[in-house]
């Protein structure tokens, strides 16, 4: 009764590695790596230098921004007035601020706040795009020509003061009413990129043998179209992203980001801005942190538009 | 070529609408009014005069009504807030300087960043086709009240005796210099980064093979073949760009202390001025509208093949 019992726990532990040794050892199909598109565009994005440089410097600030305030040994809202305005130092890296308080926990923070706002702010972008032009390419006809030419009108609307607008309405300038303010005005572009492409693909054999077959619009759409538009969208991310995290910290530098005691980047540069001729530091720390993300952001953006659509490079 | 401009004219009165809709019913959704701000508020009696009198009390489609024929009759009323001021002179004295702001802006980033991205495809891969492009990458990437700090700090605060250039203003052309260079800089490098790619997508071209094989001089080929047909991206991205200069220079105006429109806009806002804000508002939408008006146009020039697709 025992003695049996190891046998198929032994065959089992075996199974999963069996698939891949079996297809290793010579034989017609050796030569022919198993592959699809994102594992290619994987390879092909890794051998570009400046994207992999980049892709690790976002990964990096990414983790710093998440694990540094649960270390730092700072509270990043520790009031320390005898600490106040040091240049850097081993028990401050990046040294103190007005208050006092530890620049690089803080920095941490606002990083939270900065990047949570733009990839939400993104994400909220892509959402609206990819409804509106899936809609709008899908549906074609007069539908299609009436929601581009009411996309055409929004274009007209100017990014910033809708910005500004949609926060008086929303009050309090919290973390989702900014999301809310900068994506109301942003999300057309992504919308015609959205539509263009599913245009494109509705030609397609597969697409037509898919509707003739009887399948039905949503199917059609979520099983063909969209995962197609995925590569684009994954290059829309990093393309909005950079504008989104500018558009929130012009926001905040001129006072209607997200309150004190918490900080973005932006309102820590404002803040750093009042001071700046005796204190430079304080603008050119969280000023650097968001150069250092667009700089990445746009080189993994070349990277991905590389890897993921090789045949259109520069638009 | 003149009917897809007619159209084109045309296509624009519907937007402005649009925009002043959208403005319309936004402006309504923020709670308050205008003229219950200050800490002693006036009394009911005189809150239903005040609203009388501007048609606050009017249903909305009234009032939606009078702004559409203030706009379309450029008198755009009085402001609530200032009782003193009009819409009108509020434009008239801020919004000069805000246009010429991003003029300048704009025609720096195109001076500058053009000829850059030219080089830098002519000399693909040189030194100095990695620096123009790096300095490109940074220049696009650091936010405009760094930029704008940086330039006060050095070259009027620390270097301000050599230059002569002050810290802020916007009277003489020297206080012009540095918001310039502040606000174009992102531009700029765009458009640099932008002519490089689409340069060397056109230096490839069988055509420019042909122009080089046939034996016409390098810069007329350059300039006539490659130039020409690389400048169609640039012009679709300079129309939002050149918007986005006008309507979005709110920090260095505020940085170089310039009289423009951004400060304005900001305290029309929260104090619920509603036809300021309308007025501002329809104001940098047009900016936009033109912009986009201007580039189709050029586009027609530059590319005859849109012509008649884009109506």
């Amino acid at each position: 009764m025992s003695t049996p019992a190891p046998k198929p726990a032994a065959s089992g532990a075996s199974l999963p590695l069996s698939p891949s040794t079996a297809f290793e050892p010579g034989g017609a199909g050796a030569a022919i790596r198993q592959s699809n598109l994102w594992k290619d565009a994987w390879y092909r994005y890794i051998r570009n230098r400046a994207a992999l440089v980049a892709g690790a410097v976002f990964v990096a600030v990414l983790l710093y921004c998440i694990i540094w305030p649960i270390v730092s040994p700072y509270d990043p809202n520790d009031v320390e007035f005898a600490d106040a305005r040091q240049g850097p130092s081993l028990a401050h890296p990046l040294g103190t601020d007005n208050f006092g308080r530890d620049l690089l926990t803080r920095t941490a923070l606002g990083g939270r706040i900065s990047i949570g706002i733009g990839f939400a702010a993104t994400f909220v972008i892509l959402a609206i795009g990819v409804a509106y032009g899936s809609i709008s390419g899908l549906a074609g006809g007069h539908l299609d020509n009436g929601m581009m030419r009411f996309l055409d009108a929004l274009y007209g609307l100017p990014y910033l003061p809708f910005a500004i607008i949609t926060l008086a309405i929303l009050g309090e300038a919290t973390f989702w009413a900014m999301v809310i303010a900068l994506s109301i005005a942003t999300w057309f572009t992504t919308a015609r990129i959205v539509r263009g492409q599913i245009i494109t693909l509705k030609q397609n054999d597969y697409v037509r043998a898919a509707g003739t077959l009887g399948a039905r619009w949503h199917r059609v759409l979520l099983r063909h179209l969209l995962p197609n538009t995925l590569g684009v969208l994954v290059i829309a991310v990093f393309l909005e992203l950079p504008g989104v995290i500018l558009g929130e910290a012009f926001l905040s530098f001129i006072g209607l980001g997200i309150g004190p005691p918490d900080a973005s980047w932006g309102s820590m540069a404002q803040e750093g801005y009042e001071t700046y001729r005796v204190f430079p530091l304080l603008i050119i720390i969280p000023s650097v942190a968001i150069a250092t993300l667009i700089l990445c952001a746009n080189f993994i953006a070349d990277g991905l538009r590389d890897a993921l659509d090789p045949r259109t490079r520069e638009t | 070529m003149t009917g897809f401009i007619l159209r084109r004219l045309l296509w624009t009165i519907p937007v402005i609408l649009l925009v002043i809709l959208f403005t319309f019913v936004l402006m309504r959704q923020i709670e308050g009014n205008p003229f219950r701000r200050s800490e002693r508020s006036v009394p009911e009696s005189i809150q239903q005069n005040l609203e009388r009198k501007y048609g606050l009390d009017r249903p909305w489609y009234v009032q939606y009504a009078k702004v559409v024929k203030g706009v379309f009759t450029f008198d755009l009323g009085p402001s609530l807030v200032l009782r003193n001021r009009d819409v009108n002179d509020i434009v008239r004295t801020h919004f000069p300087p805000s246009l010429e702001l991003g003029a300048l802006a704009m025609t720096f980033a195109l001076v500058f960043g053009i000829p850059l991205g030219m080089l830098s495809a002519l000399k693909a891969n040189t030194i100095f086709d990695y620096s123009a492009m790096f300095i490109s990458n940074v220049g696009f990437a650091v936010p405009s009240f760094l930029v704008s700090t940086l330039l006060i700090y050095f070259f009027a605060l620390q270097w301000g005796e050599w230059t002569g250039l002050p810290t802020s203003g916007w009277d003489s052309w020297e206080s012009k210099v540095l918001p310039t260079i502040a606000l174009g800089l992102g531009p700029m490098a765009y458009f640099a980064r932008l002519t490089r790619g689409t340069m060397l997508e056109t230096l490839q071209q069988d055509y420019i093979r042909t122009a080089r094989a046939k034996g016409l001089r390098w810069r007329r080929v350059v300039v006539v073949h490659t130039l020409r047909n690389s400048l169609i991206p640039v012009v679709t991205a300079a129309g939002p760009i050149l918007g986005f200069l006008i309507t979005g220079s709110f920090i260095v105006e505020q940085i170089f202390a310039i009289p423009g429109i951004g400060a304005y806009y900001v305290t029309a806002v929260t104090a619920r001025d509603y036809s300021v804000v309308m007025g501002l508002t329809v104001l940098l939408a047009l900016v936009v509208i033109i912009a986009n008006l201007v580039v189709d146009i050029l586009y027609g020039v530059l590319d005859p093949r849109t012509r008649d697709a884009r109506a």
